[in-house]
């Protein structure tokens, strides 16, 4: 596209105003996490200092930090891995196979994307409580119970991102290699799954973005043994003030993986945040 | 080894029509056979169904007797070229040509020595390294035949394997098939929309239409004595000229066929075909190389203006205007018309086909022991 | 071969009938697993926020009285829930239409440059990576009356400082324009992906045509991009609408429940007032909203694909 020089200049004054308000905001809130104490408020604020990593030590020591980033970790990695044994299989299924409902079925699972957390997390608090009382079985505040509870938009996610990336392979590649020798879950393993190897990648990152920044569900599920990061925020407001440099350390911690994997992954972005509804 | 299908039915469930509508058919040892027919014939299908890939609604499928109608497609020693894949891009060809031996365990040296052999056989021995970005369409596709043939299948089954390449790849590994074929001695199944291809290919010919053979013979019978209308205007470029008319007895003793503007004695072969036939509507038909254009007119001539030629190297195609119809005529180029100049064309009564117009079946007696 | 065929379906042995059966049903082995879960975490929850909606039930109670359609009445009928209906409503508008307007233009104008572009995208993307809970906490640092770095850019230019979380008249545009510059990338990434499938055929007989750019953007652009822009609002509408980590965070609520959104309203009935039926009574009223509004947004947008 040709376009007039004045038009692109203004273009870049505009973009970069506004990549400036963005980043402003996070880098300058980011550089309070290795702000010493004294410093962490200031008006005007301080620009110059001598960088120190006490918050995050105080963080991670302290305030039991590892055990955070710990359940963060479990969680998120566990609930992905969940969705990707059940999802990946159940996205073959509907991109290959043509069977009565498909569609519908389909068109139903874009719309649990629809659903507010508040149906899933009241009913899920009710029934672990239950399940408890009743029948002693203990899921809340537990790794197992908050994974499960991840399904809820974790799974449909999955299905549905690579569903996209199976839709564009050739049937015929695993038909080949069933007429060669191979069952249909052979085949499956040995040349559909190197193939679709960088989609299941790309899907695993988003969906694990997405559940490492879960906060509404884990506010309700969790307690002291499973708090994930985010939740772990929250306990830096104190009632009359906050530990700013504490809290920016967390929320760096929360962000630094996340931004990273973002940069990974950012051609593949798009198809994951519109649900596969953009096709 | 020879492949017998038996009142084969396969419905899908987004179509009303069956896509293979009860169909029986004997394909012998060592054959090449040629399943041809337009796209949404059934032929497809069929091959699917040989290979496992489609489960038929109901009828048997035997290779060499064994009964495999309900085996996985592992288990039914064939093997399969697809028009649409052809190398697993994971792996390179040498890995694509050992790949379905790995699934029977066979040992190291005795793999390599075969993936080596079948390579030669295509004449891929010096690609083996190279990775699917590396060798062309057509390199890949003789991979695909390469690792078709490594377990030496019984039956061989080919899915268009040639439409997605350019021509001259495409009458290149034409060839090589046909060689393949004759060296291995091995049974061919090739499912093509081209009847050129399947004219070439072909020992015989399974023409498909809607879910039904047509019509099973060898490429001369398919062409030459087509068995009802659809299989004469879909085998032969250019396509047949067909007309509809009504045919009547005439003062001889003979048969005649009026036709929109003309009228024409036709030969007595079909006199057996027109007296038993309920009522009198026919197609008349004549391919275009069978049409002759005459100095003078004389029976069996209309008289026609050229209105168009194209030239297709030694020889044209001239389309002619006789009343309302237009008729494809092939002359040899040096006896060629121009346009606008009067001709004379000429129809050999031995060359004529004619066709129940109702039921649009020869007219032509064949033997009755000759399956459908 | 005459044993086979002819007999036709009668002489089928118990592995002929078991291979058909797995061939036919295939499908299912790939898809029940998931079907499974998913019923279990998303259909399980609905039913049990139906059946308690219609019961008066705390997470302590004994006794589970049946209660009919009380509490949707109660619900309906009180204050704090219309007003955070009202609240939810006006989340929606704004942060819908901002991060709407916002998104689009950068899409339009990052088409316009070369140099850099890569590395703008990535920037501007930043906001929708960060959890929520982290923006709304950043925000309340920059917005902070003695030391935030909005108050301290104001106070350059002689502006007093200013509350905006603590008062009435502020907080609410406050925390949609913080949810605006978290989600405007998401309009910005979905339109910039939309404009990249455009066919080129007609911008360039439209241009041989000396058609102008406005008139191209109004009757090419726009209604080539019409699915597109569905999505996007589509996807912005549901998110506005159940919003709560930002506001959590934010405000709480506050002040005096100015910006209370239904999830929180919510929330705090079921978890600080202990009112779980009532609660789940209002969270089903909730979905019945949002499947509404996506059942027509969605039905528009397959209409619009079927078109095209």
């Amino acid at each position: 596209m040709r376009v007039p020089t004045s038009e692109r200049a203004l273009a870049y004054v505009i973009l970069i105003a506004l990549a400036a308000l963005v980043l402003i905001p996070v880098l300058f809130g980011s550089i309070t996490a290795f702000k010493p104490q004294i410093i962490w408020v200031s008006s005007p604020p301080t620009w110059i200092f001598e960088p120190t990593l006490e918050n995050f030590e105080f963080v991670f020591i302290q305030r039991k930090g590892w055990q955070y980033l710990r359940n963060s970790l479990i969680i998120s990695s566990g609930s992905v891995i969940i969705a990707l044994l059940l999802g990946v299989p159940a996205a073959y299924a509907f991109a290959r196979f043509r069977f009565r409902g498909s569609k519908a079925l389909m068109q139903w699972l874009i719309s649990l994307r629809m659903i507010p957390p508040i149906v899933v997390g009241l009913p899920f608090y009710a029934m672990f409580l239950f399940l408890e009382r009743g029948l002693n079985i203990g899921l809340r505040d537990t790794y197992p119970g908050l994974i499960i509870t991840y399904q809820t938009f974790l799974l449909p996610l999955v299905i549905w991102m690579m569903r996209g990336y199976f839709v564009e392979l050739p049937a015929a590649m695993e038909e080949s290699a069933m007429v060669e020798g191979y069952t249909r879950l052979g085949a499956l393993l040995r040349v559909v799954l190197p193939v679709v190897w960088p989609g299941i990648v790309a899907t695993a990152i988003l969906n694990f973005i997405f559940a490492w920044n879960e906060f509404f569900l884990a506010l309700i599920l969790s307690g002291n043994r499973t708090s994930t990061l985010p939740m772990s925020a929250g306990t830096y407001i104190v009632r009359t003030r906050v530990e700013w440099g504490n809290l920016f350390a967390v929320n760096l911690i929360i962000m630094v993986p996340v931004i990273v994997l973002t940069i990974i992954l950012r051609r593949q972005l798009v198809k994951g945040l519109t649900f596969g509804i953009l096709e | 080894m020879k492949v017998v299908l038996n009142d084969l039915v396969k419905n899908f469930a987004n179509s009303e029509r069956a896509a293979v509508n009860r169909i029986n058919l004997v394909i012998d040892d060592g054959e090449l056979a040629v399943l041809l027919g337009p796209s949404g014939c059934g032929k497809t299908t069929t091959l699917r169904m040989i290979a496992g890939l489609e489960q038929p609604d109901s009828g048997r499928i035997t290779i060499a007797d064994r009964d495999i109608t309900d085996l996985a497609p592992k288990d039914r020693r064939v093997a399969m070229v697809f028009q649409n894949f052809s190398m697993y891009p994971t792996m390179n060809v040498y890995d694509n040509i050992a790949f379905p031996l790995h699934a029977i365990k066979m040992d190291r040296k005795a793999i390599d020595q075969t993936v080596r052999e079948m390579a030669r056989l295509v004449n891929i021995d010096h690609l083996l390294e190279r990775g699917v970005r590396q060798v062309s369409g057509g390199e890949a596709q003789r991979v695909a035949l390469a690792r078709a043939m490594v377990r030496r299948p019984e039956v061989f089954l080919m899915d268009e394997p040639l439409s997605n390449l350019d021509a001259k790849l495409r009458v290149q590994l034409r060839t090589e098939i046909k060689r393949l074929h004759q060296d291995t001695g091995t049974t061919f199944i090739f499912v093509t929309h081209d009847q050129e291809e399947a004219m070439t290919l072909g020992d015989k010919i399974i023409v498909m239409n809607q879910g039904d053979i047509q019509q099973v013979g060898t490429p001369h019978e398919v062409f030459f004595a087509p068995r009802n209308a659809f299989v004469a205007n879909f085998v032969g470029t250019p396509s047949m000229n067909m007309l509809r008319g009504r045919a009547r007895a005439g003062d001889d003793g003979g048969f005649r066929a009026e036709l929109p503007g003309f009228e024409l004695r036709l030969p007595d072969r079909f006199a057996a075909g027109l007296r038993r036939m309920r009522g009198d509507q026919v197609i008349w038909g004549i391919r275009p190389e069978a049409i002759r254009l005459v100095a003078a007119p004389a029976e069996n001539t209309v008289t026609g203006e050229v209105e168009l030629v194209e030239a297709l190297g030694s020889r044209d195609l001239i389309f002619a205007r006789v009343g309302e119809q237009l008729f494809g005529v092939i002359v040899d180029a040096l006896e060629s018309a121009q346009v606008g100049d009067t001709c004379h064309l000429h129809f050999d009564g031995a060359k004529m086909h004619l066709f129940n117009a109702e039921t649009e079946d020869s007219l032509l007696q064949f033997s009755a022991a000759e399956p459908a | 071969m005459t044993a086979t065929g002819a007999t036709g379906r009668a002489d089928q042995s118990f592995s002929t009938r078991l291979y058909r059966a797995t061939q036919r049903y295939k499908h299912w082995f790939f898809i029940a697993p998931a079907l499974l879960i998913i019923l279990t975490v998303v259909i399980y929850p609905i039913i049990f926020s139906t059946g308690v909606s219609f019961f008066r039930v705390t997470f302590a109670s004994q006794s589970r009285p049946f209660v009919g359609l009380q509490n949707f009445e109660r619900m309906l009928t009180n204050d704090d829930f219309i007003e955070s209906t009202f609240n939810t409503l006006y989340y929606v508008v704004f942060s819908v239409s901002g991060s709407f307007a916002l998104g689009f233009g950068v899409a339009l104008l990052i088409r316009r440059i070369t140099v850099g572009k890569d590395l703008l995208r990535l920037i501007l993307i930043i906001p929708i990576t960060m959890a929520p809970i982290v923006v709304g906490l950043m925000w309340n640092w920059m917005l902070d009356p003695l030391f935030g770095l909005i108050n301290w850019f104001l106070d350059l230019v002689n502006i007093p400082e200013q509350t905006f979380l603590a008062q009435a008249a502020t907080a609410r545009m406050t925390v949609v324009l913080v949810d605006i510059w978290q989600w405007y990338p998401l309009v910005f990434l979905i339109i910039e992906a939309g404009m990249a499938t455009l066919p080129r055929a007609p911008y360039e007989s439209a241009r041989l045509e000396g058609v102008s750019s406005w008139m191209i953007f109004r009757r090419i652009t726009l209604p080539l991009l019409r699915p597109v822009i569905l999505v996007a609002l589509l996807l912005r509408t549901v998110d506005a609408f159940r919003t709560f980590d930002l506001v959590r965070v934010m405000t709480d609520g506050g002040p005096a429940l100015t910006t209370e959104t239904l999830s929180l309203y919510l929330y705090r009935t079921a978890f600080t007032f202990n009112k779980l039926s009532r609660a789940a009574a209002g969270s089903i009223l909730m979905l019945l909203v949002i499947g509404l509004i996506s059942a027509v947004m969605f039905r528009y947008l397959f209409r619009e694909v079927g078109d095209s």
